[in-house]
């Protein structure tokens, strides 16, 4: 078996009478894409700074690579991080501040940095006080990605970036991924998650509400169809997995499908069915009913 | 409806600017005015001889021009007037750029200035704000001096002064935080304003034919309102215009910056500097080195100015020895000979280098509380590693600090022929390590355990431990309440050799603390 990348066994972090993370048990395997999901106030950053041994657990233990994340000289070694909120000295120049990270950090690939440099289309020669958000926010993660280190751990980190900067970012994690690095990241933009990432776990109140891939989230969750018929829609109230049926004018059903989706499709192929339309909900969707908001 | 709001936000800007000075405020108005009155309480109608003392320019100098001795009020005013000034000052110019660049640097000022804000109203009002600080600790000291039975029109006069210079520097450093695009830089320039003032009104004091240099110096406006003698008005008035106008400025810019910007902001390119970013300790002493310069060249020039001026200060208390013994009660015995006298001042360097260090830390606490910290430490890096990286740094550059206060007294003294050896010289300057340890231990203390109260800790020892001193010496205190002071185990170097028990001593509690500190900055989370 390979070891995990990233694994938490009861990890708990307390702030006084305040449960931040309650018993976190996850697991990454290493090579995976794993995404991190959750409402602000859910224990995400929380995670991270446990991980990264920035904070203490209160109970539970973590290990990046089977390192005791407490041991950070080690366990540093095998990571990049990319803060939510980067700051940086405002006297350095960008070009200054990438030199002391390749340094002092985990190992640098000089030739990709330079390429990444170019494809974020960062000026290097000015100093960081005078950069934007999104311009603090490259430099962290030209720096992070430069290191090809066997573990990203990125919180927030397209926050700032514009479209097309968001582009470069998702090809920089299928490089990574490509070239088997494990990807932490931890994302308010569902779309991106759903773009790069392989797994996502769902955080909400410091406690893990799922962990799953995509593809089974939503199996996990109703699929939206609609059929029209040449002539009488059949009768679908007996058929199982089907719910919430509804009449969409005399020759049109719209329904939920729960589970398989074997019996409802037999029940379609036998009427006269004249067209279907089978909408998988978005991760927004499936996001929201975790949170016990309504889909839209 | 703006009527109605924005009065509403005005309270909520001076409830958010109090917030962040009263205490400091209030530990300062404490100091002043407990100094004051303890000093006219104390007061004994010893034989002083003013005219002899006024007639001496090295006295003039490094105390200022004695003005009505034989007055309770007046010696307080001579003895307490330039530290107060100093300290008020410090404190107020901190405070400005704490308060808005500090804010501003770590984004905290967003929020607030995406409303109906404006950034040069949200400047002139925290500096409106701060400015009553100084003008409290002001009418403090006054208030303290005459119930401790000092004449009230000199006392007033007194606390009017150190309440304007208190609001000079809240405009410095205000006007300082709109010029320089970060806080270090605005504290920088606005404590080079402080030292220039300071080595003017010296030089002015001390020199008769550029005595007019006191009048661009807010120190030497202070002087020359003379309390308890002739109560001139006009340097009061004419600093409270120069404050003003300093004022007015800062609005003005701040109305013309954007916010995060500055009017000197470097926003044009540059190539790298990649010396000493190779290493966690390189990267320590490149962040030392830009401070270490400020500080040396402030340090330097009034150990210098020591050393020229001791012959004169030597000759004049050979010849005047109920001074000698004046001096000796207020903690500078054996003022009579070279070595004496630079033993003398040199225990006062403890106090510079021992606030270089403690702001060292401090700029370490700052630089973790602002996120700076969090990339360097997602690095495979130790914190202890990091904090011995810094922690080194900041001593080697109190070492650098102190040499060249030895160097410069040394230089001063041969350039006035008093004949004292450099080793002599750098023997009495390295015999305040164990203090700047001291400091150094205690600021690391704070880190591990207070990371907010670094610098106040940190400078204790010395800054505090001084003022201990110098007031428990006046009022004649027991030798064991003299004894909490550091200072009362520091040997007259280069007069007599070291105390090196003391030292080790000292040296040992400053291990101690620095070892806590270090368990307590291991162990705990940081703060972001």
């Amino acid at each position: 078996m390979t070891v995990a990348a990233v694994r938490t066994e009861k990890l708990s972090k307390r702030y006084g009478p305040l449960c931040a993370l309650d018993d976190l048990d996850l697991s990454v395997a290493a090579g995976e894409v794993f995404g991190f999901l959750g409402p602000n106030g859910a224990g995400k950053s929380t995670t991270i700074r446990l991980l990264l041994g920035l904070a203490g657990p209160t109970s539970g233990r973590a290990w990046i690579f089977d390192t005791d994340a407490a041991d950070v000289a080690a366990a540093h070694r095998l990571l990049a991080y990319v803060p939510a909120d980067v700051a940086l000295w405002p006297r350095m120049t960008g070009a200054e501040i990438l030199e002391l990270l390749g340094r002092v950090g985990p190992g640098i690939d000089t030739a990709y940095r330079g390429e990444l440099v170019e494809r974020f289309a960062l000026d290097l020669a000015k100093p960081a006080g005078t950069y934007s958000t999104g311009n603090r926010q490259k430099v962290a993660l030209v720096a992070a990605f430069a290191t090809r280190a066997p573990l990203l751990v990125l919180d927030e980190p397209t926050s700032g970036l514009d479209p097309l900067m968001e582009r470069e970012f998702r090809r920089a994690v299928a490089e990574a991924r490509d070239n088997g690095q494990t990807v932490f990241l931890s994302s308010h933009q569902l779309a991106e998650v759903e773009a790069v990432c392989d797994r996502v776990a769902i955080l909400r109140a410091g406690r893990l509400v799922d962990v799953a891939s995509v593809a089974q989230l939503r199996r996990l969750h109703r699929t939206e169809v609609s059929a029209t018929f040449t002539g009488t829609p059949p009768d679908l109230t007996a058929t199982p997995g089907v719910d919430g049926l509804e009449a969409d004018g005399p020759a049109a059903l719209r329904f939920t499908l729960d589970g398989s989706p074997a019996a409802a499709l037999r029940a379609l192929a036998d009427a006269d069915v004249a067209s279907v339309a089978v909408r998988e909900p978005s991760l927004e969707e499936i996001f929201l009913a975790y949170y016990g908001e309504p889909p839209r | 409806m703006t009527a109605v709001i924005l009065p509403g936000t005005g309270r909520v800007l001076t409830g958010l600017a109090a917030r962040q000075v009263r205490w400091g405020a209030l530990v300062v108005t404490a100091v002043a005015a407990g100094m004051s009155a303890l000093v006219v309480t104390t007061y004994r109608t010893d034989a002083i001889d003013p005219a002899a003392l006024a007639a001496n320019p090295a006295i003039r100098t490094l105390f200022g021009e004695p003005v009505a001795l034989d007055d309770p009020g007046g010696f307080t005013v001579w003895r307490t007037g330039t530290v107060l000034a100093v300290l008020i000052g410090v404190w107020a110019m901190l405070a400005a750029t704490r308060i808005t660049r500090g804010e501003e640097d770590a984004g905290r000022w967003g929020a607030l200035l995406a409303g109906r804000m404006t950034l040069a109203r949200t400047v002139g009002q925290h500096l409106t704000v701060l400015a009553a600080a100084p003008v409290l600790t002001g009418a403090a000291v006054a208030g303290a001096m005459i119930a401790a039975g000092a004449g009230a029109m000199g006392a007033f006069l007194h606390g009017a002064g150190l309440a304007v210079a208190g609001c000079f520097f809240v405009a410095v450093g205000g006007l300082a935080a709109q010029l320089f695009p970060s806080r270090a830089a605005a504290n920088g320039a606005a404590t080079a304003v402080l030292l220039i003032g300071l080595l003017a009104r010296m030089v002015g004091d001390g020199v008769a034919a550029l005595s007019w240099l006191r009048w661009l110096s807010p120190f030497g406006l202070l002087a020359l309102t003379r309390p308890y003698d002739t109560n001139r008005g006009l340097p009061v008035a004419v600093l409270t215009v120069a404050g003003a106008l300093m004022f007015a400025a800062a609005v003005r810019l701040a109305a013309r910056r954007d916010v995060g910007g500055a009017i000197l902001a470097p926003s044009t390119s540059r190539p790298p500097r990649l010396a000493l970013l190779g290493s966690v300790p390189a990267f320590a002493v490149r962040r030392t080195l830009r401070p270490l310069a400020g500080w040396s060249l402030g340090v330097g020039a009034y150990f210098l100015l020591i050393g020229l001026v001791a012959s004169s200060m030597i000759g004049f208390l050979s010849d005047n020895p109920q001074f000698a013994r004046l001096a000796a009660q207020a903690g500078f015995p054996e003022l009579g000979t070279v070595e004496g006298y630079t033993a003398t001042l040199f225990a006062l360097l403890a106090v510079p280098a021992g606030a270089f260090v403690a702001v060292r830390l401090a700029s370490v606490a700052a630089d973790e509380a602002d996120r700076r910290l969090t990339l360097l430490l997602a690095a495979p890096l130790t914190r202890t590693r990091l904090l011995a990286a810094e922690a080194g740094a900041a001593a080697g550059g109190a070492v650098v600090l102190i040499t060249i206060a030895g160097l410069a007294t040394w230089a001063g003294t041969a350039g006035v022929g008093a004949r004292l050896a450099a080793g002599a010289a750098l023997a009495g300057a390295y015999n305040v390590l164990p203090i700047v340890l001291l400091c150094l231990g205690t600021a690391i203390l704070a880190l591990g355990w207070a990371p907010r109260a670094v610098a106040a800790v940190g400078v204790l020892p010395a800054a505090g431990g001084f003022l201990w001193q110098v007031t428990a010496v006046s009022v004649g205190a027991p030798a064991w309440v003299v004894g909490l002071s550091p200072f009362a185990h520091l040997a007259a170097v280069p007069t007599v050799a070291p105390d090196w028990p003391a030292s080790a001593v000292m040296t040992a509690v400053a291990a101690g603390c620095a070892a806590l500190g270090a368990i307590g900055y291991h162990r705990r989370d940081l703060r972001t």
